[in-house]
């Protein structure tokens, strides 16, 4: 199944979480736990907006040459993590489905996402604005979309797909996307 | 009157210089639990008009006549450590190669606990002696100005005469997890030691100059330095500030330093004088070239020696502003600014009264050559009146312009 989103002038939005709930009757194939990536780059999480399965676990390598805090105190996942540099942390398990939004508690400038689903299938889309989701069973699923920077009403954004072949699910957003962060790259800062 | 320079801050700056390059050169980035940022600034100077107020005169601006030419601009260490999760340590040393009490001083020292928010209300505080937020201008390592060399009038006065010596306590609400990328905070701090600020503005009017004072030491004459309690009574400041999209920041600040105005140190030397001020300023970074930032700034000062001396009291309202706008492509910035800044005497002792009326153009470049060398540019027209200069047997109003050509060397040492 290929997932298109595309913003109200038809261009391709990316880092869209989408996720394919199957109904009932579908034997879908378990996800694995496994160790996702979220890493630090350039004072920003990278990627911005990171979909798991719950039961996850995510590293936080810091590639940057400086120490961050990273912390949540969303319901879903509440943790503090200083990642100095030179030090190992084992990755995070993310045990409850929900949104977890990330922060630095050194660079308030730095927000990241971590989208927890129970859905068994799930992706980002690329730049482009989709992302195919391979190898699903025949049968109706329950497709969701979901961004930080959609700001489209929640019911629009999910609907159900009947998958029998290669079927395309495309989603127009009529709302404007939502300001992006970019945080303009400052030399020698200090927070004065 | 021009005070004559000492050979101590020269070999203290030379040693400083020779640390730096050969310390900065050497140490790789293993950590940065504990840094420390450096910076060494000479510069080539021609100014003209009326002896500096650091000279003795009542110019202005940081330089004059007798003294331009090759000049050191600041030199400074800014050691940050990071003692634990929580405490944060930070100090700045400065030298500034002027006939300054200490050849090298603090200019700020004070400890940062920041706890990991545990809600959508993140606690700072911030304990030692520091500068408030008011300034959108400052914002370089060291309090210094990202876009020009010389600050506006209104932060030239903040760097001079304000230091929180003291409590500063911040809520901060965090936006993002509300879907909101932005935060709103609430500040207020209450600090002592701040009793003199006032007379600096009285005896001078506004300057324009990147010499703040530092904490132990003086500037220009009177020799007195900045920050005394002569009351015994705490000030306070309550402030708020609106970060969008990390393109806009919006600040607003109240201070009083609630200074009984008619106290006095034991000597008679120095009085308390009662300083208060409304702040307000924005920041805009609409994409990745463009700073906007104007500043207002609106207070009075008193100060009332008292019927032992049959003096009257003494009365001051102020107010500064500047509007600034910065095109950064690349390695390269260009600012321009425009100051404006005012001081009336409502009542007082002086015989020409201290109405000081004034404003600036300030022109600056700067590009950044690697990592560690950045070149500045920067032309300043300052056009002032103040009374008082007549005593001194020099022209009320006065146009002062001063070049400078800076050359800095700029590290960071991390273990």
């Amino acid at each position: 199944m290929t997932v298109a989103v595309a913003d109200r002038d038809g261009r391709g939005v990316g880092e869209v979480v989408v996720t394919a709930t199957p109904g009932s009757g579908i034997a879908a194939s378990p996800t694995d736990p496994k160790v996702a990536v979220m890493d630090q780059r350039n004072l920003a999480f990278l990627p911005r907006v990171l979909v798991i399965g719950v039961g996850t676990r995510v590293d936080f390598p810091n590639n940057d040459a400086v120490s961050h805090q990273v912390y949540s105190f969303s319901p879903a996942k509440r943790f503090q993590l200083p990642l100095y540099k030179g030090e190992f942390h084992p990755p995070v398990t993310f045990d409850q489905a929900g949104l977890v939004v990330l922060g630095c508690n050194i660079h308030d400038s730095m927000v990241g996402y971590i989208y927890v689903t129970p859905a068994p299938y799930f992706g980002t889309t690329a730049a482009g604005g989709t992302l195919s989701l391979k190898n699903l069973p025949k049968g109706d699923y329950q497709v969701t979309v979901w961004s930080p920077y959609i700001a489209d009403a929640p019911e629009s954004l999910s609907r159900t797909v009947h998958v029998e072949g290669d079927e395309s699910a495309s989603f127009a957003l009529t709302a404007a996307l939502r300001a992006m962060p970019e945080p303009r790259p400052r030399r020698r800062d200090w927070d004065y | 009157m021009n005070a004559p320079r000492s050979a101590l801050p020269t070999a203290c700056t030379t040693l400083l210089l020779i640390v730096s390059f050969v310390v900065g050169s050497g140490i790789s980035r293993a950590d940065d639990r504990f840094t420390v940022d450096g910076d060494v600034d000479v510069r080539w100077v021609h100014a003209s008009g009326d002896p500096s107020f650091l000279n003795g005169g009542l110019g202005i601006l940081r330089f004059d006549p007798d003294h331009e030419g090759l000049e050191l601009g600041r030199a400074f260490l800014a050691p940050n450590w990071r003692i634990n999760d929580l405490v944060t340590l930070h100090a700045v040393a400065d030298t500034y190669g002027d006939h300054n009490r200490n050849p090298v001083d603090l200019s700020e020292f004070y400890f940062v606990v920041q706890p990991f928010p545990t809600g959508a209300v993140r606690w700072r505080a911030r304990v030692g002696a520091f500068y408030m937020p008011v300034s959108l201008e400052n914002r370089g390592s060291g309090w210094t100005d990202v876009y020009t060399i010389t600050p506006s009038a209104l932060n030239t006065w903040l760097g001079e005469e304000f230091r929180t010596i003291g409590a500063e306590v911040e809520g901060r609400w965090l936006g993002a997890s509300s879907g909101y990328l932005g935060d709103f905070a609430v500040i207020g701090a209450v600090y002592g030691w701040n009793d003199p600020a006032g007379r600096l503005l009285a005896e001078r009017g506004f300057a324009m100059t990147d010499r703040p004072s530092t904490l132990f030491g003086y500037l220009g004459s009177p020799q007195f330095g900045f920050y005394h309690e002569i009351d015994h009574k705490p000030g306070y400041y309550g402030g708020l500030t609106w970060r969008h999209h990390d393109r806009l920041e919006i600040r607003a600040l109240h201070y009083d330093n609630l200074a009984n105005p008619d106290a006095q140190t034991g000597s008679g030397q120095l009085f308390a004088w009662h300083t208060r001020f409304n702040s307000a300023g924005a920041r805009l970074e609409p994409d990745e070239h463009w700073t906007f930032i104007a500043q207002y700034l609106d207070g009075n000062t008193a100060v009332e020696p008292g019927g032992d001396y049959g003096i009257a009291p003494y009365r001051l309202d102020y107010r500064a502003a500047f509007a600034l706008a910065s095109f950064e492509w690349g390695a390269d910035r260009v600012t321009a600014r425009y100051d404006t800044f005012r001081t009336h005497q409502l009542s007082g002792f002086y015989e020409a009264p201290s109405d000081n009326d004034g404003h600036a153009w300030t022109f600056a470049w700067t590009r950044d050559l690697g990592e560690h060398w950045q070149f500045v540019a920067e032309w300043l027209r300052v056009f002032s009146s103040f009374p008082p200069r007549a005593e001194l047997e020099e022209p009320v109003f006065q146009i002062q312009t001063e070049i400078q050509l800076a050359v800095r060397y700029r590290f960071q040492l991390a273990w």
